[in-house]
């Protein structure tokens, strides 16, 4: 944490991870002047203060940590994250990033994470939060570490083939628990896992590849619930012995007296000419 | 002349009265209050909402993102229903490929919608569906269930023995098209119990009921 790094909207909107987090709040707005906003800290080894426009948020942030959503107004933000307990007045930032735009109705998470050659750095992720159909859970992979690229796999099979920091992959798959792991991308050298990951249905589960080559490399898990949608419908019988029409005996019953009726009343008229 | 006239009454008391009579002596489709009513119903204890941020942004919790560990919820295995005759294994279910839930293939087991509630959870609508019939196999033991009275008392017995008690507060026959699906499915809200089977009128060219039999049910003591 030595060395200090600042990135700036410009360098974030470069990467399109700004641009996105102002585009895509649009659609999930569901408070209309606030923003779901989470913080992960997946740089190894530093506790660190996290500050926004000049007031702590988060102290003593331990590594490996993830905070509860944070129902934040929506607006600008100026964000840095300083060595646990030092002074911001006279302390340089270990990473910060200004006027980062968080849009009412977004959810997002923001990563202070190393960069592939390993500065610290801050990235905010737009969280999909769309529904999920039932029986089905959203994974969402996002590489933090500081790692070229890489392919994320499921069950030995690859879900996610080259993917580099600070970038995401994400797919629908079904529900349940599968086997992950991390490998250098195009090889069969595993870098984290295997682990058991629990992919609960109606939610997004974010995978966090981070660490480094010195502190070693883990994984973080962050769960959206709430995604879920319901069945189409309940199909409940195919034969329609509990049919609730007429039984066919009655209705020609039924039919045969309107018959008897009809046929009496025409000789009755008959024998009254 | 006279015979004429007595065929003539008694064929219009057949050809009226019979279905007069067979629609009279039909079980009510709806008994109780009605299943929307129930399942909309506000919960008793609306979870507090965190209040809005001020300018100055709040201190917050964290927690270590290790992924948790995987955990297998306790399934419910046994389904009864007093006085109705409705005794059934239960098992877990899903969803077909079509989006619909999966029942269970034998009409005598019923399925409990496992990415749901579980009977027992502490909020949410638990939802069991059954067959109503099979061509092969017969009526399904959720047959029954258009006969179940408001006041009749529902057990679920969980995999390690625990039971739930129900007490059923509706029965509504509704059309498929309408059926409240956001409602019967919710997770969050106060704890319920909901079960499914098909009835109405059968289509025989879809193969298919048109409307399902819904029986609501809130716990019990």
């Amino acid at each position: 944490m030595s060395r200090i790094r600042t990135t700036t909207l410009a360098a974030m909107a470069a990467s399109g991870l700004v641009g996105s987090l102002a585009v895509l709040a649009a659609p999930s707005a569901l408070a209309a002047d606030t923003a779901t906003v989470s913080v992960l800290h997946a740089v190894p080894g530093v506790p660190v203060d996290v500050y926004a426009n000049g007031e702590e948020l988060i102290p003593d942030f331990q590594p490996g940590t993830l905070t509860d959503p944070l129902e934040l107004p929506a607006g600008s933000y100026d964000l840095a994250v300083y060595p646990a307990g030092s002074d911001p007045a006279s302390t340089q930032p270990a990473a910060s990033a200004d006027d980062v735009a968080v849009p009412a109705g977004a959810n997002a998470t923001i990563v202070a994470h190393l960069t592939p050659e390993g500065t610290p750095v801050l990235t905010p992720f737009v969280n999909d939060t769309s529904a999920v159909p039932a029986g089905q859970a959203r994974v969402t992979v996002r590489h933090t570490a500081a790692a070229p690229a890489v392919d994320v796999r499921a069950g030995g099979a690859v879900v996610a083939p080259g993917l580099t920091n600070p970038n995401e992959a994400a797919l629908t798959v079904p529900a349940g628990t599968v086997s992950a792991d991390v490998v250098l991308a195009g090889t069969s050298t595993v870098a984290i896992g295997p682990a058991d990951l629990s992919l609960a249905e109606g939610t997004n589960t974010i995978v966090y590849a981070w660490g480094s080559g010195d502190a070693g490399y883990q994984l973080a898990v962050q769960t959206l619930s709430g995604l879920h949608s319901s069945p189409s419908g309940v199909p409940g019988g195919s034969a329609g012995q509990a049919d609730d029409s007429l039984p066919t005996p009655l209705l020609a019953l039924s039919g045969a007296g309107l018959v008897a009726a009809a046929l009496a009343g025409r000789r009755l008229l008959a024998s009254r000419v | 002349m006279r015979a004429s006239a007595a065929v003539l009454v008694l064929g219009t008391v057949l050809a009226v009265g019979l279905p007069t009579a067979w629609v009279v002596t039909r079980p009510e489709p709806a008994a109780g209050a009605p299943v929307t009513a129930v399942l909309a119903t506000t919960p008793a204890t609306t979870p507090a909402t965190a209040p809005p941020a001020a300018a100055a942004a709040p201190r917050v919790a964290a927690a270590p993102a290790t992924p948790p560990p995987v955990t297998t919820p306790v399934p419910p295995v046994r389904l009864e229903v007093a006085g109705a005759g409705i005794d059934a294994p239960l098992d877990p279910v899903g969803v077909m490929p079509d989006g619909a839930m999966a029942i269970p293939e034998d009409v005598d087991r019923v399925g409990w919608y496992r990415f749901g509630a579980a009977p027992g959870a502490p909020g949410g609508t638990a939802v069991l569906a059954g067959h109503v019939d099979d061509a092969e196999q017969g009526l399904g033991v959720l047959a029954a269930l258009r006969d179940v009275q408001p006041g009749a008392e529902v057990r679920v017995t969980a995999a390690d023995g625990t039971a739930t008690r129900w007490q059923v507060v509706g029965r509504e026959l509704i059309e498929k098209q309408a059926l409240p699906l956001d409602q019967l499915f919710q997770r969050a809200g106060p704890p319920r119990l909901v079960l499914v089977t098909c009835g109405g009128e059968f289509d025989p060219a879809l193969r298919s009921y048109e409307s399902n039999v819904v029986v609501v049910a809130e716990p019990l003591g």
